[in-house]
């Protein structure tokens, strides 16, 4: 457990560096953006008759920002706000924290990522064993050209397929929105069942179109423990079936577990034109927003998400490596 | 222990390969008889089809190679050959124990040995686990290895001697009586293969076991075997007693081989490398002697005629020289 310990550290300790270097980053980024909200703002509280005392103080207080300091200045402010968490406020919507508006829109894309990922996970896992133990027969080859079909078209085209056939052509899923407004917010069966059907479309397109990914991925990696010598030894020391298929599935899908960590960290912030495409109030179109209203604010602070969702993704992933797979556990204690 | 050892009758076997110009031959018409409680030791260079025989003596030549023809006789099993499904799966491992070359990886890398140990026991429906797991010890005991915390140790955690005790004891852990070992210590340093080589003999004489060891290393051959059966292009070319074959070789190719081993003293040139090369799948001759383009002895005779494996007492050699010199 010392070494699980000793990994831990490390890894938190280059996560962190690795999110304070994109924040920064991204800081300068959005700092250089020409255009800046707060400046023209002041400049038309000074056109209305305001003094200019009165004005830097009025923005001060709407945005709770220093609209004329020194870029180090800013600079060292919001990275003293990251420690408290304290992000800033956004532009777009004056006075609200851009903590809160990333956790209300990250409530909306957890659960729908989660879903559609875990789902073309399974299914894709369970598939791409068949695809490959059947893989010179025509099922096999079905299960493949599925796979590659889906892999190949892109995500937005999937969305507007399912849009178009589900909500326009056979309208009996919503086309956008969350939830219907009609029903009370709360744990009823209306409100849960109207975000259900909302949930659908959404969920169906992150899983289509990663269900091809995984199935691909899960074949090459059946057929590659399949010429292992390990399981020929076992069909010839007379083992069941069962216990050989349970040798190999748990041995193919060990590389898929990192994918998988990894791909759920990235779908945060990939779910841009999926949530464009339902109007859907995640965090991808939090991002599509915040870019078109110049809330530089609220970008900054989408992409410092993502970013620390990666950096955890990262870390689940090895951590879980080390539980599963035994050779990394005393490889690392070796070195 | 004290179990009659069961024989082995290997007769006419032939085993072909599908290739894209048709099946190829990797064995052709072999015979062979393990007798009840020896070892014998077959040797062959890379592609001469040893490890397709011993695989067949388990019926597990993988496709696209198929037994062809023949038959593989175990004494209270019946034709190997035959045998399928369930039934073949149970007469492996209980009956016909087979031990991997030691470079290869024959453990699940993500279970523990016992884990693996408990894993074979419920394929062969073992009601008694502690005893097995108790037999397993003892085994790994008396190969000098710590049986508790081997069969708490994962496959990297061991080193290739120690992996190669822990085939052979898998092998042989549920009472098998039949051992086929292929390359057994190849990859294994002289003083490891000494060590497995004492133990695969005495493991041999103390279980009353019949062995067969598939091996490149006419060295290994001459420390443990019985008999010594030598393959070449498929076809086995010579058997006989090891010390009658190594003192005296008949076939052409057999000299051969024991010319080419450098001596520990004298001169290193006196050793002598076989000219030309080994036939594979796709250039073993359809017909005729199989050795023949690089044979010293060769007539005219084998170009056309595949030589008869022509038996004279314990010793059986396939060749027409031989023939010829014996009626002369």
């Amino acid at each position: 457990m010392t070494i699980i310990a000793r990994r831990l550290a490390g890894h938190l300790a280059r996560g962190f560096v690795m999110i304070l270097v994109v924040a920064t980053i991204s800081f300068f980024i959005v700092n250089n953006i020409p255009g800046d909200p707060m400046a023209a703002r002041y400049e038309k509280l000074i056109e209305q008759g305001m003094s200019p005392e009165a004005a830097a103080q009025n923005v001060k207080v709407l945005y709770g920002f220093q609209p004329n300091g020194t870029l180090w200045q800013q600079y060292t402010d919001y990275m003293g706000g990251l420690f408290h968490l304290d992000l800033g406020v956004s532009v777009s919507r004056p006075g609200t924290p851009v903590l809160d508006v990333l956790m209300e829109a990250t409530k909306w894309t957890i659960l729908p990522v989660l879903a559609g990922t875990l789902l073309s996970f399974l299914v894709g896992v369970i598939l791409g064993v068949y695809a490959a133990i059947k893989r010179k027969g025509k099922l096999g080859d079905a299960l493949a050209i599925s796979g590659s079909l889906l892999h190949g078209v892109p995500q937005y085209v999937l969305a507007m397929l399912l849009g178009v056939i589900f909500a326009t052509l056979i309208p009996i899923l919503p086309a956008d929105g969350p939830v219907d407004i009609l029903f009370e917010p709360g744990f009823n069966a209306a409100y849960i069942g109207s975000l259900i059907e909302h949930a659908v479309l959404p969920v169906a397109t992150y899983a289509l179109s990663a269900y091809g990914g995984w199935i691909l991925a899960m074949k090459s990696s059946v057929v590659t423990v399949l010429g292992d010598d390990f399981i020929l030894a076992a069909e010839l020391r007379g083992m069941k079936r069962s216990i050989i298929f349970r040798y190999i599935a748990r041995n193919a899908i060990l590389p898929l577990f990192t994918i998988l960590a990894l791909s759920l960290g990235m779908l945060l912030g990939g779910a841009v034109f999926i949530e464009k495409i339902f109007n859907y109030p995640g965090l991808g179109l939090l991002l599509i927003n915040s870019v078109n209203d110049r809330d530089y604010a609220l970008m900054g602070g989408a992409f410092l998400l993502i970013t620390v969702a990666v950096v955890v993704a990262n870390i689940v992933a090895d951590l879980f490596y080390t539980v599963i797979d035994p050779r990394v556990r005393s490889g690392e204690g070796a070195s | 222990m004290a179990q009659q050892a069961p024989g082995v009758r290997i007769d006419g076997l032939t085993v072909v390969y599908k290739t894209s110009a048709g099946e190829l031959p990797a064995v052709r018409n072999v015979s062979l008889t393990l007798e009840p409680g020896s070892i014998t030791g077959i040797v062959g260079e890379s592609g001469s089809g040893k490890s397709t025989l011993a695989l067949s003596l388990l019926n597990a030549v993988q496709p696209p190679g198929r037994i062809a023809a023949g038959s593989v006789e175990i004494d209270g099993l019946g034709d190997v050959v035959g045998l399928q499904g369930e039934e073949l799966r149970k007469a492996r491992g209980r009956h016909i124990g087979y031990v991997f070359q030691a470079a290869q990886n024959s453990l699940n890398p993500l279970k523990t040995v016992g884990k693996q140990l408990l894993d074979l026991g419920r394929s062969h429906g073992v009601d008694d686990l502690r005893g097995l797991v108790r037999d397993a010890k003892e085994l790994l005991g008396r190969m000098g290895l710590d049986g508790a915390r081997v069969l708490d140790s994962h496959q990297h955690e061991l080193s290739g001697g120690m992996r190669q005790r822990v085939g052979i004891v898998l092998a042989l852990v549920l009472n098998a009586h039949v051992v086929v070992l292929d390359e057994p210590t190849t990859a294994l340093d002289m003083i490891t293969q000494a060590n497995i080589l004492k133990i695969v003999r005495e493991v041999h004489a103390e279980r009353g076991l019949t062995t067969l060891v598939i091996t490149h290393d006419i060295g290994v051959v001459a420390e443990v075997a019985d008999r010594l059966a030598v393959m070449y292009g498929g076809r086995l070319v010579e058997q006989g007693p090891t010390r009658e074959v190594l003192g005296a070789p008949r076939h052409p190719y057999t000299k051969g081989l024991i010319k080419a081993i450098p001596r520990l003293v004298g001169d290193i040139d006196e050793a002598r490398a076989l000219p030309g090369r080994p036939p594979t799948l796709a250039t073993v001759p359809k017909e005729g002697c199989v050795f023949r383009e690089r044979c010293a002895a060769r007539l005219d005779v084998c170009d056309t005629v595949d030589p008869e494996a022509v038996a004279d007492g314990p010793r059986v050699v396939a060749c027409h020289a031989v023939t010829v010199k014996e009626h002369a």
